[in-house]
């Protein structure tokens, strides 16, 4: 498995060291810490992290590297859940966090440009004075690189998009090395393939984004946010897919199922009713916002919804929002010392009833304490499997349980991921999706980065 | 012997691409050809015309998305569409006439290949944003899919992104997949008369930075305006800054009295055009109309970061001789100019480069267009990568060679 690592030498740590001095580890803790995301998967540690603090810092280290073949993962928050940041074969980890500066915000032209180690929650603290903001809302404080390496999306990804749609440019160091900047702040047309959306989503494995321009928005006239109990799941998921189709530029539309709840209600000290829950924010002008507001209740209450609440006042709707944000770690609250192994199908509208109430059968069937949370605006569920790690028929049967949900979503013209990404948990999957594709992927992968350094093994196999 | 190659099925096409590669064979790969024009010229074995590859697959109206074989006709998509009061957001501008090829004939696998958006781009994004996935054979003479039906997905490279905007150059689509919404219930255009170039930026970038949801922002200096067939614009007898607003009717309403507000110390007089005049004006912009394209005039397309865009425009303007109007609140400037043999290439990649953005030629003469970059030349790194993805899909060159960049 270590072939590359043997490259690791003494020598490379004194060249690392010539480049980045004493912002170096080779203590066991600091590897370990960066070997391991924040899901069930094993660690791998690297050999080496070392923290540069500009782009002409990372060209250099990726440099070294490529000179002696040594394997390099970028590493933001290690928030990601395929165990993305695993060092399968060893290597030089770059955490990328010390690149923290926003380097320019262009309030006019509603854009800013951030280093990769800036979180979503700084930057939208330093953009407040400015009137704008950046949608979008991991429920990890993640870092932006990360972000847009993971391709990621947050609550509000029905009005938004996902990074996917809001990434105008960036800085990358390839694997060779060398810098490109993959456009300009101009919005792109037509300036050649577009490696942009190329390198968002591609987890490290194509280079390092060092800096990333992002589209903002002018912080909304008035926002409103709503929490409403259904009788059942049929019932809550009915009232999304009216809300989508009525054309309701809803921000957000999230649905909990009542063992959520239970665990929200416990882990933020909250006392919603114990029912199929959805949560909704409203973004607009204030007529806007009172019209989309007036017609989802309308959609809701035909279907039997009891007890709108809102919270229209800053700290409240914060709160909700935390509590919505922290529903894994009060998921794995419900059951101290587990692991959560969260699933990420996404279906269309039309078959997430279908698809949810299948699963809830099965999480029933096979006995498993697993609750459903979801951005279901586009059909994407979380089903939270607290796995006991100690225990291998746990584990097992979880593994299980996410590939007959994975199946269950493909044959319905779904995917296995909507937001967490391949890493190095779900390259089977991607096969059993995309099929021929992933060849034609791997002549991505080989064409950027023929000598397969960059996070290796992860999304294709080389 | 040149051949035209017309397949009829995806079979037939995966076939033809398996003999072309063997054959070290070069397509001309085309839909309906409207947009043979725009590119580099190739010189190429045989032509590959996709227009018998034509029909909607799958339209289920309630799951917001269409599939559709990619040759068929823009205009039968949104025909189908407007009977459920659906359409794609992106609103595909419809070049055929400004290229000299008739109106209404492009097809869809050409909007995504061009990655061709209009106004609303700023609002609702680009072609390939819509774009969820698609079935393409690549150069290798290989069948594969990407992407697929749902809105959000991370498996893998994004390929449809990588597709979208590569000109045919990478793979042939064989069907679309992409996202179609509700039509606007109701369109008011507010517009200020009489506001110079800088002015205009400003006003829009206000306007588009508000609560209010604006799907178009477009400055036409005066001559341009002079041109429109909507009496309101063309008699105003000035410059026009028009803002677009959709939804449903009182929040329409409200809106534009918004915006009106935004404007009230602008000392312009200010208009509101309603729904089928708003549509009238938009597909002008969409489309490119409002510049004199007289034969032997030539168009360039150049994106900048908005706030530059009269700097850029007044350059241009001095640098050209030619007329300019301003969309996507002054990010995208339209320049027609009288034919060169150099199309002013020098200036116009000069002023652009200084703002940070990038300049194609849309029109020209197959002999300037090929000896003038049309794309913005990718400097070092960025060329080598370009050639070695073609590479990585095409290693043969199949497929329409040398369309975007020399020797790729
Ligand atoms: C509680 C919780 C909730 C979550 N909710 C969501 C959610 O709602 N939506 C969602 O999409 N995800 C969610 N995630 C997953 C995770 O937060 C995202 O994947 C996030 O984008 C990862 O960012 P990071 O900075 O932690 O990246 P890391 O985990 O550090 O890295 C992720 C991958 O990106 C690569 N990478 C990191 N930085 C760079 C860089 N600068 N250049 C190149 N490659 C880089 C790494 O090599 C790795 O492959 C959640 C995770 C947790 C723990």
């Amino acid at each position: 498995m270590t072939t590359k690592a043997a490259h690791i030498n003494d020598d490379l740590i004194e060249a690392l060291r010539g480049i980045v001095g004493d912002r170096l580890s080779l203590a066991e803790a600091v590897r370990e810490q960066h070997g391991r995301d924040e899901s069930y998967h094993d660690a791998f540690p690297p050999d080496v992290v070392v923290y540069p603090e500009t782009t002409d810092e990372v060209s250099d280290i990726v440099k070294l590297c490529a000179a002696r073949d040594v394997p390099v993962i970028p590493y933001g928050t290690g928030t990601s859940l395929e165990g993305h940041v695993a060092a399968l074969k060893g290597g030089v980890c770059i955490d990328l966090m010390r690149l923290d500066r926003i380097i320019s915000v262009n309030p006019e032209d509603m854009d800013v440009t951030v280093e990769a180690g800036v979180t979503r929650k700084k930057l939208n603290e330093d953009l407040r004075d400015t009137g704008l903001f950046f949608p979008i809302d991991p429920g990890a404080d993640a870092s932006i690189g990360g972000m847009t390496a993971t391709r990621a999306s947050g609550t509000n990804a029905v009005r938004y998009g996902t990074m996917r749609e809001n990434v105008l440019a960036m800085t990358v160091v390839m694997a060779d090395g060398r810098i490109i900047r993959t456009s300009r702040r101009a919005r792109k047309s037509s300036a050649g393939y577009d490696l942009t959306r190329l390198f968002v989503g591609s987890e490290g494995t194509l280079g390092v984004i060092t800096e990333i321009t992002l589209r903002l928005y002018g912080i909304p006239e008035a926002v409103s946010s709503a929490v409403c109990s259904f009788p059942d799941l049929e019932a809550a998921i009915e009232t999304v897919i009216s809300t989508i189709h009525a054309g309701v530029p809803v921000a957000r539309i999230e649905l909990l199922d009542d063992v959520q709840m239970d665990a929200i209600n416990k882990y933020s000290k909250m006392d919603f009713p114990v029912l199929p829950t959805l949560f909704f924010e409203f973004h607009g002008s204030k007529n806007g916002v009172v019209e989309q507001v007036e017609t989802v209740e309308a959609l809701a209450t035909d279907v039997g919804a009891s007890d709108f609440q809102w919270a229209v006042k800053q700290e409240d709707r914060n709160r909700l929002w935390q509590a919505r944000h922290d529903s894994l770690y009060a998921c794995m609250a419900l059951k101290p010392g587990s692991k959560g192994m969260a699933t990420d199908v996404c279906v269309p509208i039309s078959r997430l009833a279908e698809c949810i109430l299948e699963t809830r059968k099965d999480i029933e069937e096979t006995g498993l304490l697993a609750p459903i949370v979801g951005h279901v605006g586009d059909g994407n569920f979380h089903v939270i499997l607290l796995i006991d790690t100690e225990d291998k028929d746990d584990l097992e049967i979880c593994k299980a349980f996410n590939e007959r949900l994975v199946m269950r979503a493909l044959a319905m013209d779904g995917t296995c991921t909507g937001e967490h990404g391949i890493g190095y948990g779900k390259m089977d999957f991607l096969v059993a999706e995309h099929g021929e594709a992933v060849s034609v992927m791997r002549a991505v992968k080989m064409a950027l980065d023929p000598q397969n350094i960059m996070n290796p093994g992860k999304i294709v196999r080389v | 012997m040149s051949q035209t190659l017309k397949p009829e099925t995806a079979e037939h096409l995966l076939e033809v691409l398996k003999w072309a590669v063997a054959e070290k064979s070069s397509l001309d790969v085309r839909g309906n050809g409207t947009k043979q024009g725009f590119g580099r010229p190739m010189r190429t074995t045989h032509t590959l015309d996709l227009s018998g590859l034509s029909g909607i697959k799958v339209y289920e109206p309630h799951e917001l998305f269409m599939t559709a074989y990619s040759g068929t006709p823009v205009a039968d998509i949104e025909a189908a569409l407007r009977q459920n009061n659906q359409q794609m957001a992106f609103e595909p501008a419809d070049l055929g006439p400004l290229l000299g090829m008739a109106e209404g004939t492009g097809t869809i696998g050409g909007v995504i290949a061009c990655n061709l958006a209009g106004p609303r781009r700023i609002q609702a994004g680009a072609a390939r944003d819509h774009f969820l996935g698609f079935n393409a054979v690549s150069g290798r003479g290989e069948v594969f899919k990407s992407g697929g039906t749902v809105v959000k997905n991370v498996t893998g490279f994004d390929l449809s992104k990588l597709i979208a905007g590569s000109f045919g150059t990478l793979a042939v689509m064989t069907e679309a997949t992409f996202k179609v919404l509700p039509a606007a219930e109701k369109t008011r255009t507010v517009l200020a008369l009489g506001l110079t170039d800088t002015r205009a930026m400003k006003a829009m970038s206000q306007a588009l930075g508000s609560a209010n949801d604006v799907s178009g922002a477009a400055h036409l200096p005066a001559a341009q305006a002079a041109r429109s067939g909507v009496s309101y614009v063309s008699g105003a007898g000035q410059a026009v800054t028009a803002v677009r607003v959709e939804g449903p009717g009182p929040s329409v309403e409200h809106r534009c009295q918004a915006i009106r507000g935004l404007w009230a110390d602008k000392g312009a007089q200010l208009e509101e055009l309603h729904s089928q005049n708003s549509a009238a004006l938009w597909k002008e912009i969409r489309d490119v109309r409002l510049l004199d394209a007289a034969e032997g005039k030539q168009v360039w397309r150049v994106s900048v970061p908005p706030m530059e865009g009269a700097g850029v425009g007044g350059e241009l303007l001095g640098a050209s001789g030619g007329e300019v109007f301003y969309d996507w609140g002054g990010g995208l400037i339209w320049l027609a100019h009288d034919g060169c043999p150099d199309a002013n290439h020098d200036q116009v990649r000069a002023a652009v480069a200084k703002a940070g953005g990038h300049a194609t030629l849309i029109r020209a003469d197959a002999d300037v267009r090929g000896l003038v970059p049309v794309f913005e030349p990718q400097p070092g790194p960025l060329g080598d990568i370009t050639r070695r993805v073609k590479q990585g899909f095409d290693p043969e060159g199949v497929l329409n060679p040398g369309r975007m960049v020399e020797g790729v």
